[in-house]
């Protein structure tokens, strides 16, 4: 086919007209469009060793969200959850969120783990446009100069164990602790500053005691741990393994001391499975379990008539993530400022007095990168229950 | 159809590629690696980068295993020798990159050769139980000598620089990651056109036939040894500069399976099989998410096909070691003689 001159002025003419018009009528059409969604991404561990807490996460997220949305919103647009399972590996919690933020505009994230928070954390500061939390309580989170753009949703784990040695302390001044923690990341966070801690409250921290993790063979350990007679052993780094084998072993043995643990091996079921003599576990717990129903908690409420079953901390934690996150975007766009990460941090860290709906037993106000607030909570093996077995002890002065 | 390839010389007979119709499609996967980061989204660069990655590593597992039919599963640990190198060169010394690398891989060919030691006595399975002992001490190595390697909190890396530019975004990533992949590569399938690379094969195929034949068995093992883990060493590196952070947990022993699988997945013993299995291991649950995204399904099929996608990439691996046990490189081969011979059968 030929072109005659003609014909090429006239379509050349044609096509410069659309080219000219095409930004306009663009301009028109996104002058009509409805207001932009805003994205919550998550790379959440649907799969693998973690898929326990990932699936009470997700849950969590998406439950606060259909309530936010179906509510209005934040400032009259939705909040769109956008996420991938991870297997709680760093490289693919990476893709994740390498495709989440390629494919949508994000603007408020959830990360899986420590390793990935650490790794994807100069990349959050390179883009600017994302602030995120996640399931990692290491203390060097809690940086809020190293981690900027980062929060967790709760104390780290050096101010968990600090929790659980106020309580000690103000329960049995002077008493004997003993800490038992896994030889990893996890299991050697919170060590140096308990180490602090207990000088400071006057506690005599009497043995320490490091395992590798999920080991089944304990008999060592707790021979060691009868030799110290503590009055309290702090359990920190582990989920459940080797938990339920070391209490076994030391009640089959005598030893009358009070077992403690951290948030990741607190959750009900957990400690439920650990067997009768778990009865009367302690431990720090930043939210109020599913069926505590001491004290006003609408949220709670409201959460328990969504799902009639019961929900892990887990899922309270990614519940509290979708609310303290979204919050964070109304206040940013409430003052009027574009939804970047440094400005949903400082919306964030604005926050005072804040009532999470019961989630968390005192009013909220944030400092820096952790909510070092947290609750003593015993189990009650008989009624299959966490029971509260102190008020909301807070670290912030 | 094509009927032959007629050979005039040895040095054509050992050419790596041996006909004009190669060479074209060798300089077409050239070209579209140049096109691919311009074209690319985030995600796929950073699938890119992690695959030049795996493959680099995969392909010194595949000198180790598929050529000298040494069994290891201690390639995480000194892909994490290579990574934790780097990472100190780079925060305390700042020195530059390349030789970073170098010194990466040149630390876990120090460390691949102490490992291979007990390879003149042992074979097989053994081997394999004394390499994980290696990844177990360089793990305590790791988590312990927390003055160096900053413990169980591990290290984070700065950027690294070249030519004044630093590298820290996936595209500039990109332009150091696959061209050192792609050398290493070079590398590896030139060695086996040499006496070592033949070397190697023929201890793989029965060694003590390989001794009667004149090759020092020790040398030659621990030859393989030390090649296999420079370049565990040098992708280690790349992992350290990639990810910014390195702790004693990124490197556990899943992962040195994780690259065994690729290599046998792969092809064990060709140059294609580890390109072919990293490019499998690595890109097939991704590829199986977003099969699963288009599923019409709603909301909570993430949730409930997650643990299916897990269940069909195990599947997908057995299935292949099942029915095609030379591995993806066999497969790549077949394909390649249907073309060759059409329309005749093969």
């Amino acid at each position: 086919m030929s072109l005659s001159k003609r014909d090429f002025c006239a379509t050349s003419l044609v096509a410069a007209t659309l080219l000219a018009l095409a930004p306009s009528a663009m301009a028109q059409k996104k002058a009509a469009a409805p207001l932009e969604d805003i994205v919550f991404g998550g790379s959440i561990p649907l799969t693998g060793v973690f898929a326990f807490a990932g699936i009470g996460i997700d849950a969590g997220i998406k439950d606060y969200l259909t309530i936010l949305n179906e509510s209005g919103g934040v400032a009259g647009r939705k909040v769109k959850y956008v996420a991938e399972d991870t297997g709680y590996k760093v490289d693919q919690s990476m893709a994740a969120f390498k495709k989440i933020t390629s494919q949508n505009k994000v603007s408020l994230y959830y990360a899986d783990s420590t390793g990935f928070v650490k790794a994807v954390n100069p990349e959050l500061e390179r883009v600017g446009s994302v602030l995120m939390t996640g399931a990692s309580f290491a203390k060097e989170i809690s940086n809020a100069q190293k981690y900027p753009l980062q929060f967790m949703m709760g104390p780290d784990y050096s101010e968990m164990v600090s929790i659980l040695l106020q309580y000690i302390a103000k329960t049995k001044p002077g008493a004997k602790v003993a800490l038992v923690y896994s030889d990893t990341e996890f299991g050697k966070d919170p060590v140096e500053a308990a180490r602090a801690d207990t000088k400071k409250l006057g506690l005599n921290l009497v043995t320490e005691i490091v395992t590798p993790p999920g080991s089944v063979d304990v008999s060592a350990e707790v021979v060691k741990l009868r030799r110290a007679a503590p009055d309290y052993t702090i359990f920190h780094g582990y989920v459940s393994a080797p938990i339920p084998e070391f209490i076994n072993q030391a009640r089959g043995q005598g030893l009358q001391t009070q077992f403690m643990g951290t948030f990741w091996s607190m959750d009900k079921t957990t400690v439920m499975r650990m067997g009768p003599n778990a009865d009367g576990f302690l431990g720090v717990m930043p939210y109020r379990y599913y069926d505590d129903t001491d004290g006003k908690a609408p949220m709670l409420d409201k959460i328990r008539k969504m799902r009639p079953e019961y929900q892990s901390t887990a899922y309270m934690q990614g519940f509290l993530a979708a609310m303290l996150l979204t919050e964070a975007a109304k206040r940013t766009l409430a003052q009027g400022n574009e939804l970047n990460g440094k400005n949903l941090k400082t919306a964030l860290s604005s926050i005072r007095n804040f009532d999470t709906g019961g989630l968390i037993g005192v009013p909220l106000s944030i400092k820096g990168n952790s909510i070092p607030i947290g609750r003593i909570y015993k189990a009650d093996f008989k009624a299959q229950k966490m029971v509260p077995a102190s008020d909301w002890i807070s670290l912030q002065q | 159809m094509r009927i032959g390839s007629a050979k005039q010389s040895y040095a054509a007979d050992a050419a790596l590629f041996d006909s004009a119709t190669q060479w074209r499609w060798v300089a077409l996967l050239g070209a579209s690696l140049v096109v691919f980061p311009f074209v690319a989204s985030q995600y796929w660069l950073y699938m890119a980068c992690l695959v030049a990655i795996n493959i680099a590593s995969a392909t010194g597992l595949n000198i180790l295993t598929g050529y000298t039919g040494l069994v290891s599963l201690g390639q995480a640990a000194f892909m994490g020798l290579g990574a934790y190198t780097v990472g100190v060169l780079q925060l305390r010394y700042g020195t530059p990159f390349l030789l970073n690398l170098l010194a990466g891989g040149f630390v876990a060919m120090l460390a691949g050769i102490v490992v291979g030691l007990p390879s003149l006595r042992v074979k097989g399975l053994y081997l394999a139980i004394a390499t994980i002992a290696a990844g177990v001490i360089a793990h305590f190595l790791f988590s312990h000598f927390t003055a160096l390697t900053g413990g169980t909190a591990g290290l984070t890396v700065p950027p690294a620089s070249l030519f004044g530019i630093q590298l820290d975004t996936d595209f500039r990533l990109y332009w150091v990651i696959v061209p050192i992949a792609g050398l290493m590569l070079l590398g590896a399938a030139n060695l086996f056109r040499t006496r070592i690379g033949r070397a190697f094969i023929a201890i793989r195929d029965r060694d003590i036939s390989a001794e009667v034949l004149g090759i020092p068995l020790l040398p030659y093992k621990l030859l393989s040894f030390a090649i296999s883990s420079f370049y565990a060493g040098v992708a280690g590196g790349l992992f350290a500069y990639f990810f910014r952070a390195i702790t004693p947990e990124s490197f556990p022993l899943l992962m040195s399976i994780f690259f065994l699988a690729a290599v046998i997945v792969g092809g064990m013993g060709t140059i294609l099989g580890s390109v072919l299995g990293a490019v499998f291991m690595t890109l097939v649950p991704e590829v199986l998410k977003i099969v699963v995204g288009w599923l019409p399904l709603g909301g909570n099929a993430t949730l409930i096909l997650s643990p299916v996608r897990t269940i069909v990439f195990g599947l997908m691996i057995v299935l292949f070691l099942i029915f095609e046990p030379h591995g993806l490189a066999e497969v790549w081969r077949r394909i390649r003689r249907l073309f060759h011979l059409w329309p005749f059968r093969t």
